[in-house]
């Protein structure tokens, strides 16, 4: 029993961080119905950016992370109006492709940039600190990362549904044409949106990079975020939330119960399972567009 | 007619002599150069070994500074593989088809090493310390293929060994990696355990991209282990450490020598690291040790990067490399492969700043003629990230 509540407990921790990162992809998609494929990179870049501010500027953790923060909205904004934007009459396959690109530009970069050797960032709290009650455990972090989480799903929630530039993105996303006629700056709602977005991915590669740091630490939590927005429902901000507990609750089980061999290879087999037999998510709601 | 017939053989002749030094000499070497190459993982989930590759190259910047070799200077060719056996594959026969690559030093990974053995071995091409102690390389010998890094089989043994005779460990677990690296490991310790009339009490294996090790943790928790060996990757292990700790599991840990380069795993693990035991191939930094001390000052001081570091991954590219310079001298100025095969057949007591190194004729059923290094010795990682040397050199088979 001790075992199961244990392996429940560690899918809700690792579930936090495929959250972050599917909260993300989401916001994109909900604007531009583009699976955004270099969101891990965008936060990869914006965690090293904090670590270079923390060891070579020598800055103390909470300001670094504030200008990291903004550095993460300015890269999103900037990547959308330098790139994205610019892609003569895109189609939603272009876009995947242009994402796709940034993803190793970036990616690059960072590889030549910072190098390839493992570190940690600094953090005033410990990656393997961790509270214990009873026999079962979960690190300080992980707890930090589960409210980040929920936190921000929160704020996310509330800001589409009653802001009005919440309502403008959500506009954008329905019909682009027509939020244009009543004035909506389309242009510049996607930017944002791409700013938003980058914001919530750095903070999943900030609380990520405590524990460990190199060129390809976001690779396995976006492609988790990312099977995580499937299943959930890639409009669904509160479905890819569950959907991102629910998937680490299963990988643990699984692991713990069946193979742990295979554990990695669950979430992927959700995802081709989730598109057969509901292709729009478990929590999205099914939108047919009439023409 | 006869005349304009002579005028274009002989034109035709001069050419065809304009290739003769060309014609004749090996692929690879010139009257003033040797072509040779390595891949290393400088990007990727093995990147903290991409130092190898760099130490090989500013170890050769050296050679060639004092001399060269009977004449000749080495041209260095390292590419990045990421350690990824289909780009290791496509990065040599690049350079091989394209440049003529005269043989090939270190290369990172057991599974990128793979990709190309076959490939090597059909043309005969000299490939000299393969970075990974895989049984692959010399299991069958092959002819082209010389060994230096002491067997991970002999590592695991050494240290399941010294755990239960030195340290009465009873209950010994083992994590590995899923790939070939680490199923070598797994091997030598479930070797060892059944010549103590032991089993493993567990058996934990992971993929390359896990980074969620709770579960594999918890298994090993569950197993109630005393020791548990880890045959992973740097990330990996120093994950298992911390989420240990966390559980607030507090086994002996040992490890390969791949995880040996103490500073980088008490950085990477915040001080958690201090304790483990591994295995290591090379003399220690700060012991003194007389050759390995002019490495760090006429080869690391002089040409390594400003971010580079002096440890054991960095300089294991410098002891993988010894015994092939060694055989490059030997060789003489008429350098061919089979010329530079033969002289590194030649080589025995050889002792760089690693294990001692001895090659045979070509044996198809002995693999020690292309295992040069059998020899290994156990560290423990101090707080301070320095090693303590808990046995001398020991020879494992």
């Amino acid at each position: 029993m001790i075992d199961l509540i244990q392996m429940i407990v560690n899918g809700i921790a690792v579930g936090s961080s495929y959250a972050l990162m599917g909260l993300a992809m989401v916001i994109i998609y909900k604007t531009s119905e583009v699976p955004n494929f270099a969101q891990g990179e965008m936060a990869l870049i914006s965690s090293f950016f904090a670590m270079m501010l923390l060891t070579s500027f020598n800055m103390s953790v909470y300001p670094a992370f504030v200008l990291t923060f903004v550095f993460a909205v300015i890269l999103g904004c900037f990547l959308e109006f330098a790139i994205l934007r610019r892609a003569k009459e895109p189609n939603v396959l272009g876009m995947i492709v242009i994402t796709i690109g940034i993803e190793m530009i970036l990616l690059g970069f960072v590889s030549w940039k910072f190098g390839a050797e493992q570190k940690t960032m600094p953090f005033p709290i410990g990656p393997y600190d961790s509270f214990i009650i009873g026999d079962i455990f979960i690190s300080k972090l992980e707890v930090l990362t589960l409210v980040a989480a929920l936190l921000l799903m929160s704020v996310l929630y509330l800001f589409f549904k009653y802001s009005k530039l919440g309502l403008a993105m959500k506009a954008t996303q329905q019909n682009s044409v027509a939020a244009q006629i009543v004035g909506i700056r389309t242009n510049r709602i996607l930017m944002m949106t791409w700013g938003i977005s980058s914001l919530v991915g750095a903070v999943a590669g900030l609380l990520i990079s405590p524990t460990i740091m190199h060129p390809f630490m976001m690779w396995d939590p976006m492609l988790k975020g990312f099977a995580a927005a499937v299943m959930g429902g890639m409009t669904s901000l509160p479905g890819v939330v569950i959907a991102a507990y629910m998937l680490g609750i299963i990988e643990n089980l699984f692991g713990g119960y069946i193979s742990i061999e295979f554990k990695t290879v669950v979430a992927f087999v959700i995802i081709v399972f989730v598109l057969c037999v509901r292709p729009s998510g478990l929590f999205a709601r099914h939108y047919v567009k009439k023409v | 007619m006869k005349k304009g017939l002579m005028l274009v053989l002989l034109v035709f002749l001069t050419f065809l002599l304009s290739f003769a030094p060309n014609l004749f000499a090996e692929e690879g070497v010139t009257d003033t150069q040797i072509h040779l190459g390595q891949w290393g993982p400088q990007t990727g989930p093995a990147a903290a070994w991409g130092n190898v590759a760099r130490g090989t190259g500013d170890y050769f910047k050296w050679i060639n500074d004092n001399g060269g070799i009977n004449g000749r200077k080495i041209v260095y060719h390292m590419f990045d593989d990421g350690y990824n056996p289909a780009k290791t594959k496509a990065g040599v026969k690049e350079l091989q088809e394209g440049t003529g690559m005269f043989a090939w030093a270190c290369g990172v990974g057991t599974s990128p090493g793979l990709a190309v053995r076959d490939y090597l071995a059909e043309r005969n091409i000299p490939w000299v310390g393969p970075a990974a102690g895989s049984m692959h390389w010399v299991n069958p010998p092959q002819k082209n293929l010389f060994a230096v890094y002491p067997l991970y089989m002999g590592e695991a043994k050494a240290l399941v060994k010294y755990a239960i005779e030195k340290m009465g460990k009873k209950r010994i677990a083992i994590a590995y990696l899923n790939d070939e690296y680490g199923k070598n490991g797994l091997r030598g310790a479930l070797a060892e355990l059944k010549a103590h009339g032991m089993e493993a009490v567990e058996q934990v294996s992971m993929e390359a991209k896990d980074s969620d090790l709770k579960p594999h943790v918890m298994k090993l928790r569950k197993s109630k282990a005393d020791m548990v060996l880890m045959w992973t990757t740097v990330g990996h292990s120093a994950r298992i450490v911390g989420i240990s700790k966390a559980m607030q599991f507090a086994p002996q840990f040992m490890s390969t020598s791949t995880t040996s380069d103490f500073p980088l795993m008490m950085n990477i693990t915040k001080g958690l690291w201090e304790g483990v035991i591994t295995a290591t191939l090379g003399e220690l930094p700060g012991s003194g040790y007389p050759l390995l001390d002019k490495y760090k000052k006429e080869v690391f001081d002089k040409y390594a990067a400003k971010e580079e570091r002096w440890g054991v991954f960095y300089y294991a590219g410098i002891i993988f490399t010894e015994p092939m310079i060694e055989g490059l001298k030997r060789a003489g100025r008429n350098l061919t492969r089979e010329s530079f095969i033969a002289a590194m057949e030649s080589i025995k007591g050889f002792k760089g700043i690693g294990p001692e190194v001895n090659f045979k004729p070509y044996d198809k059923n002995d693999m020690y003629s292309r295992q040069g290094a059998s020899q290994t010795f156990l560290v423990q990682c101090l707080a301070n990230g320095r090693a303590k040397q808990l046995t001398e050199w020991m020879d494992i088979k």
